[in-house]
Formats: structure tokens, C-alpha cells, sequence
């Protein structure tokens, strides 16, 4: 005898799975012709909208009138498509644009998003100002830093980075300490882009401040944009008994290239750390000094490859005597030292790039 | 006595079946909505210049691309060429062929003139030897690693040894990344600098597409059902199923076809377990158990719009090599870290992730098959009500239906990769055909593979490929 099931919770409950994929199934039609209908009348625009833009901005001065009594559609296309162009154009066109986005009206709106309640809105802003080059904008974005969150800092960074004077620039600087690693790297990234403006200050907060992080960044710093002022702190940075300010000093001081450096890099071969040792080896490779060369064969046999290759690199670079130094070390009974030895005298173009 | 007993046994185990079914169907429901949830939040910190910011940025790490190749002579060039063409500032590709027994390598060889080079690598995890290591003047960061055969985690090995760069990105050598997926894949690395140690990207299915010089040109919908219901099964699964489990650091895998690593994280790890056909979610789980045992902070996440297409399979032999095979990399990887199973030492991986693997990924098959064969045994039994009982298999389907439709209209509002109405109700279609017969035959497929992990089979079975090009 089977027994009785009671049918009528499972009958609600297929009727019940039944009306929701029917409204999910209605609702993905409704939203994709929504999105269909918004992105056809799009394409109808778009054209007209762009070559009114085109018109406005090679006129002078720079003409908003045609966009005065757009609808909202329309105004927000015509923002995209400002913000598009900006992300491209520099100089006068740069300039026409920013002029046209603030006659629409569209900073004072991004300047408001700045105070949303919500951080996404308040980010979008202000990446959305950096990329229009106004200096009205950086009042608004100086304040962002002090955002409550890293992302609305981290996108008001950026934007200074592409809007603000040098005097502005300087004041992101003590930011390579700040506490959030996230907002540190990203003023890292637009110093080393526009750092040069401001390389005093870089090695002065390099040289005074107290956040080991920010030092470190700053010494960095020093190294990609090959400050060459900065080469006594990085003297002193490569003998420091912290050993990541050794390791970051010796590869800025590669960078950099001073010929005082070349004997602090004989000595930095012999490193505890083997990121300094390799890095020295790079620094080496720059000289093309024949005096590095018995050191930069005994590099050979260091128990860490990458010192080892890096040590090879710089033969290889030095010239016919770090070439004879590695042809000997083709006969070398230790089979490291072999490999390696072969590997640079045979690679030809073929060398990959180093990080 | 017995009979009474035996009829209250399978009442309750039927009750304990309809349980589960809503169990794991809730279970796939609540990880659509937290990874379509997790999607927007990522897709709102993506600003308009973020990409040319990581193109030109000094911060951005150079990645080594491992791609392990066996017998992949129909598209291995043209995958090369498209991988060679990736939009980033500094990587190299190297291709490892795994000891193939076609002309993959010759192939390699013609195309990119390819010479031998006595480049020297660090030898940080174990790998098969080496026959040669191949480099072209014309592609400097091409490296094409010969070697003898010893399966995929053997053949990433070998190429994490030869790799110069901090991060890695394995791939399998047949699937295609798109331009800028590897800039996309990237950020929570520049963003969470040595907290985070992997990341996965979005796999999606090439099949339909049109593809040709080694991209994806139009994003169609394959007219087989059968690669069509493994569309919807990756949108479910993989792409939301992944973005929820990321939520609370708790992903523990992050497919072989596309992931990025911390190359210094994985080798601390002790790098790809070769003795294990589901390298990819060990070595995950591995990293996870390393560093939570250290107390190190970490992330492993997962990153919604880089994406890799790959082929999938179209014949039901080669699905079930496949499946099968997953779920006994599976079942090894949570056989061989049940220690972290339960344990608050473990946090979210140990306390939520793994049972819940265990419970909805592992065991569900047996369950499900069970529920298959109690329904002839109440049947004959006379226990069975059939009216109660097909409206209870009703019911399954439409849940499973619900949350497949779901993760179609979630894909159509965050990504919108299908561009026609008809490929949205197509891809509802396959949601619907996938309960009837591709469903039980996986399930079979997953039961079985409890057979051959326990007789110890460690194959991989050949992936037949048209090329994803043709």
C-alpha cells in the first residue's frame, strides 16, 4: 500500500518554482530590450552627438550652445563621449574639452559626486576629474584624500596625478607612507610618471622621513626616474643594516649609474641577501668595468640562480674580457657554472627581458 | 518487525533525498546571487582608465604565461601567435610540450624558427627531465620547454622552474585569452601587493564562436545541445558559483585553463602535486592550508571580466574522461587535506568551503544516484506514491532550472556576451534539457570515478580537438 504523501505543499511548491522562472524568464526579456532599446537609440546619437562635439570644440572659443537644452539621454552620452575623448587628447584639445565639459556643467556635477554617500560614486568622480585636465578640479581632489575610503583615495591620487601643478605633486609625496598600501603604490605610480617635477622633494622626504615603507618607495623612486642627486643617500642605503633599503638602494643605484657605485657593488656581490647580490650584479653590468669581472666569475658560483645569471648578464654586456671569463667557465667542473656559461655565450638576441 | 522497519528506513532516507535536493539546490541559488553580488562590486572599483594606468604603470609585475601542451598540433601555433599578441608590458610565454607523441613541437619549431638554447633555469619543484628548451630570435619571449611526458602538473612544473618572472599565469595550450585578460587578471595583485597570491579568471566556452588568427571575433552559441548545456553549467558553476566562493577568500579552485599565481607563494607551497589529476584546485588548497597554518595574511580571488575561452567537449566519450576526471582530482584533493575539514584553525576554507565541497560537490552523485534507485526498489516495494514521487521529481528539475535561469540573467546583466534575444532562450532551453539525461548521466560518470580514484587511476584521457579555430 503506497503511502499518502500530502501532494498539496509540493503542488504550491512547482507552482510556485513555476511563477518565479516565468518572472525570471520575462524579466531577462524586459531588461534585454530595455538594454536594446537604450543601446539602438545609442547608436542613433552617438554620430550626431560626436560630430556636434567635433564642431564645438574646433570652434573658438569653445561653443556649448548646442548642448544646452539636450535631455538627460543625450547629456549623459555627450559626457561618455567627452570622457572618451579625454582619455586620448592632450594639450589644446585637452584643454577644449575640459572647457566644454565644465560649460556643460558636467565638473560641477563630478565636484558634487565627490560628497556622495557612496564611495563607488565618490571614486568614479574623481577619476572621472582627473581625466579632464582642470585646475579648478584639485581643490575637490585634495580633500578626496583625506576619503575615508582607500578607493576614492586612490582615484584622487591618480587624478592629481594628471591634473595638479608640481607645488600640488609635492603633496602627494609624504602619501608613499601612507598607512594604506593601496593609495602608497598608486602615488608611487603617478610619481614615477610625473616625479621628475618634483625630484628635490622625493629625495628630501628619501632622506628625512620616519615610515620605512614611504623610504623605501621614495628610494625606488630614485631609481626609475635615475635621480642622479640622490646618489649619496643611496650610498648610504646600500651599507644599511635593514636589508630591504639594501636591496631597493643597490636597484636604484643600478639605475642610476654613478661611478662611485662601483666598488660598493664589488662588495654588495657578497651580500647576505641575495636579492642585493644579484641586483649588484645588474648594477655591474652597466659599468662594463673589466675590473668586475673576477668578481662577477666568482658571482658565477653562488648558490642563488638568479645571482648567478644576473653575474653571467653582466659578463655577457662587458665585452670581450667577460666574454673570456665565461668561455673559461664553459670548463668549469661545477656544472652550475657550465650551464649558466652556455647559456649566455649561445643566446644570441634571444635574451629575455629582465624584471 | 523487519518489513516495518525497512519501511520507515526508506521513508526517512526518501525524506533525507528531498532535503538534499533543496539543500544543494539553495546552496548553487545562495552562490549565484553572492557571486553576481561580488561582480557588481568588482565591476564598480574598475575605473575608465585603470587599463592604460596598468600598461604604463612601473608597479605592474611582469608574468611568466605557462601553457603545458600535449599533442596539440591542431591549434598549438595559432594559440602561440594569440598568446604572443596579449596586451601587457612585460611577459614571456613559455610552452611546455609534454612529451607529445604528434607534431606539436615540429610545428612549434617551423612556425617560430625556433632554435635550441642552453638557457638555465632553477630547478624549485621537481619535474620530469628535460630534453630541450627551445628559443626564437624573431620572439625573444617565446621559450618552448621540451620534456618528457609526465602530465600536466608534471609539464607546469617544469615550466615554473624556467620561468624569470614574480607571477605565473598557467593556461592550458588549446584555449584562447583574450587581449587584455592578463591586464585584467593582474589588478588584485597591484592593488593587494604580496597579500594576494592567486587569482582565477573567467572561462568561457568557445565552441560556436567565430575564432579566427587566434581571437574571438563573434560570440555564438554552438547548435549542439551538448556543448550548449556546458554553457549554461559554466555560468553557473564557474563564473558565479566561483565569484560567490571568493567572497569570503574561501575559493579553493581556480581552473587550470586560466589562473594567475604568485610564482614564490606556489613554490613555498611545494608547486603542482604531480600525483594528482586535480592539480589545479591542490595546489589552491594547498596555499590556502600553507598559509593559514602560518598565520600569514593572504587572498586568493577571483576576477570577473578577464576571460579565456576553451573548447569543450562535444562527443559524450570525451565528457565523460573529463568529468570523470574531475571529480577525482576532486575527491584526492579532499581526501588529501581532510585534516583542514571542520577546523576553525582553517577559518572559512576549514570551516565552510571544504565541508561544503564535501557535502555538495563530492558526495552529491552518491546521493543523487541513490535517489535514482530507491525510486524501482519503493516502487516494487509498494512504498511508492506516484504521484508524490513525480511531483517531487518535478519539483528537482524546476529548482535546477530556477537557478540556471537565474545565472543566465545575471550573466545578461553584468557581461552581456551573447548579443541575441534567441541565444538568451536558447541557452533557457539548455537549462531545461540539462535535467533530462546530461544531468543523471554526469551523476553516473561522477559515481564511477569513486571506483577508479579508489583503484588508484591517475589518467587523463585524451581531450579530442577539432582547434578552436577550425
Amino acid at each position: 500500500m503506497a503511502p499518502a504523501v500530502a501532494l498539496e505543499p509540493l503542488r504550491n511548491g512547482v507552482l510556485a518554482l513555476a511563477a518565479a522562472i516565468i518572472l525570471l524568464a520575462l524579466f531577462l526579456l524586459v531588461e534585454r530590450s530595455a538594454a536594446a532599446l537604450s543601446s539602438s537609440r545609442r547608436s542613433r546619437r552617438e554620430p550626431i552627438l560626436s560630430r556636434l562635439l567635433f564642431q564645438a570644440l574646433q570652434s573658438s572659443p569653445v561653443d556649448a550652445g548646442a548642448f544646452r537644452r539636450l535631455g538627460r539621454f543625450d547629456r549623459r552620452l555627450v559626457r561618455s563621449i567627452l570622457l572618451g575623448l579625454a582619455l586620448d587628447l592632450r594639450g589644446d584639445s585637452g584643454d577644449a574639452i575640459a572647457t566644454l565639459y565644465r560649460d556643460l556643467g558636467f565638473v560641477k556635477r563630478d565636484l558634487a559626486g565627490l560628497r556622495s554617500w557612496r564611495a563607488s560614486r565618490r571614486a568614479n568622480a574623481a577619476a572621472d576629474l582627473g581625466l579632464i585636465h582642470s585646475a579648478e578640479t584639485v581643490p575637490g581632489l585634495l580633500s578626496a584624500l583625506q576619503d575615508a575610503d582607500v578607493r576614492v583615495r586612490q582615484a584622487a591620487v591618480w587624478a592629481i596625478g594628471q591634473v595638479g601643478t608640481p607645488a600640488t605633486l609635492t603633496g602627494l609625496v609624504h602619501l608613499l607612507g601612507d598607512r594604506s598600501l593601496m593609495v602608497a603604490h598608486r602615488v608611487q605610480e603617478v610619481l614615477a610618471e610625473r616625479g621628475r617635477e618634483i625630484a628635490d622633494s622625493i629625495l628630501r622626504y628619501a632622506e628625512t622621513t620616519s615610515s620605512r615603507s614611504g623610504r623605501l618607495a621614495a628610494v625606488e623612486l630614485i631609481g626609475w626616474l635615475r635621480i642622479t642627486t640622490g646618489a649619496d643617500l643611496l650610498l648610504s642605503g646600500m651599507r644599511d643594516l635593514d636589508p630591504e633599503v639594501r636591496v631597493k638602494s643597490v636597484k636604484a643605484a643600478a639605475a642610476v649609474g654613478d661611478p662611485r657605485f662601483l666598488e660598493i657593488f664589488h662588495s654588495r656581490l657578497e651580500d647576505v641577501r641575495w636579492e642585493v647580490r644579484c641586483q649588484a650584479a645588474k648594477g655591474l653590468s652597466l659599468f662594463g668595468a673589466v675590473a668586475s669581472v673576477p668578481r662577477l666569475a666568482a658571482a658565477l658560483r653562488d648558490h642563488h640562480w638568479w645571482v648567478r645569471f644576473y653575474a653571467a648578464t653582466a659578463l655577457a654586456e662587458i665585452g670581450p674580457a667577460g666574454e673570456e671569463a665565461l668561455s673559461s667557465a664553459l670548463h668549469d667542473p661545477e656544472p652550475l657554472v657550465q650551464e649558466m656559461a652556455r647559456y649566455l655565450l649561445e643566446r644570441g638576441d634571444a635574451v629575455p627581458a629582465l624584471p | 518487525m523487519i518489513w516495518a522497519q525497512l519501511t520507515t528506513a526508506l521513508e526517512w532516507y526518501g525524506a533525507f533525498i528531498l532535503l538534499f535536493f533543496f539543500a544543494i539546490n539553495t546552496y548553487y541559488l545562495v552562490l549565484t546571487v553572492a557571486g553576481f553580488w561580488r561582480t557588481l562590486q568588482v565591476f564598480k572599483q574598475v575605473r575608465r582608465p585603470d587599463q592604460r594606468r596598468l600598461l604604463r604603470s612601473p608597479l605592474t609585475p611582469p608574468i611568466s604565461v605557462l601553457a603545458p601542451a600535449f599533442n596539440e598540433e591542431a591549434n598549438v601555433v595559432e594559440n602561440v601567435r594569440s598568446l604572443l599578441m596579449l596586451d601587457y608590458p612585460l611577459f614571456e610565454v613559455i610552452l611546455v610540450n609534454d612529451g607529445s607523441s604528434d607534431r606539436t613541437l615540429g610545428h612549434l619549431v617551423d612556425a617560430f624558427d625556433l632554435r635550441r638554447s642552453a638557457r638555465s633555469f632553477e630547478r624549485s619543484v621537481s619535474s620530469q627531465p628535460i630534453r630541450g628548451i627551445y628559443d626564437s630570435p624573431t620572439y625573444p619571449n617565446l621559450v618552448v620547454v621540451d620534456k618528457e611526458n609526465g602530465g600536466k602538473a608534471d609539464a607546469l612544473n617544469a615550466g615554473l622552474n624556467l620561468s624569470l618572472y614574480p607571477l605565473f599565469c598557467a593556461i592550458d595550450a588549446d584555449s584562447i585569452l583574450e587581449p587584455d585578460a592578463l591586464l585584467r587578471l593582474v589588478r588584485p595583485f597591484v592593488d593587494a601587493p604580496g597579500i594576494t597570491i592567486a587569482a582565477g579568471g573567467v572561462v568561457r566556452v568557445a565552441n560556436g564562436c567565430d575564432i579566427h588568427g587566434g581571437r574571438v571575433h563573434k560570440v555564438r552559441l554552438p547548435r549542439r545541445p551538448l556543448p550548449l548545456i556546458q554553457i549554461v553549467e559554466y555560468l553557473r558553476a564557474f563564473l558565479f558559483g566561483r565569484m560567490g566562493w571568493s567572497t569570503g577568500n574561501s575559493l579553493l579552485v581556480i581552473s587550470g585553463a586560466f589562473g594567475l599565481f604568485d610564482k614564490r607563494a606556489a613554490v613555498l607551497a611545494g608547486g603542482y602535486a604531480t600525483d594528482s589529476v586535480g592539480e589545479d584546485m591542490e595546489l589552491v588548497v594547498r596555499m590556502h592550508r600553507y598559509r593559514r597554518e602560518r598565520r600569514q595574511p593572504y587572498r586568493i580571488g577571483f576576477v570577473p571580466d578577464p576571460v579565456c575561452w576553451t573548447e569543450v567537449p562535444v562527443s559524450f566519450r570525451v565528457l565523460r574522461r573529463q568529468r570523470t576526471r574531475w571529480q577525482r582530482g576532486l575527491i584526492d584533493t579532499l581526501v588529501r587535506h581532510r585534516g583542514m575539514i571542520g577546523r576553525p584553525r582553517y577559518g572559512s576554507v576549514g570551516m565552510v568551503a571544504l565541508p561544503g565541497f564535501v557535502i555538495f560537490e563530492m558526495l552529491s552523485p552518491l546521493v543523487e544516484l541513490s535517489g535514482y534507485l530507491l525510486l524501482p526498489a519503493m516502487w516494487a516495494l509498494g512504498l511508492l506514491n506516484p504521484a508524490g514521487a513525480w511531483m517531487f521529481f518535478v519539483l528537482a528539475i524546476m529548482y535546477m532550472v530556477l537557478v540556471s535561469t537565474l545565472a543566465v540573467l545575471l550573466e545578461d546583466i553584468a557581461f552581456r556576451r551573447y548579443a541575441s534575444v534567441l541565444d538568451l532562450g536558447r541557452l533557457l532551453i539548455g537549462a531545461v534539457l540539462e535535467n533530462f539525461g546530461f544531468r543523471q548521466l554526469t551523476v553516473w560518470w561522477r559515481v564511477r570515478a569513486f571506483w577508479e580514484y579508489l583503484r588508484g587511476d591517475l589518467s587523463w584521457g585524451e581531450m579530442e580537438r577539432k582547434g578552436v579555430g577550425a
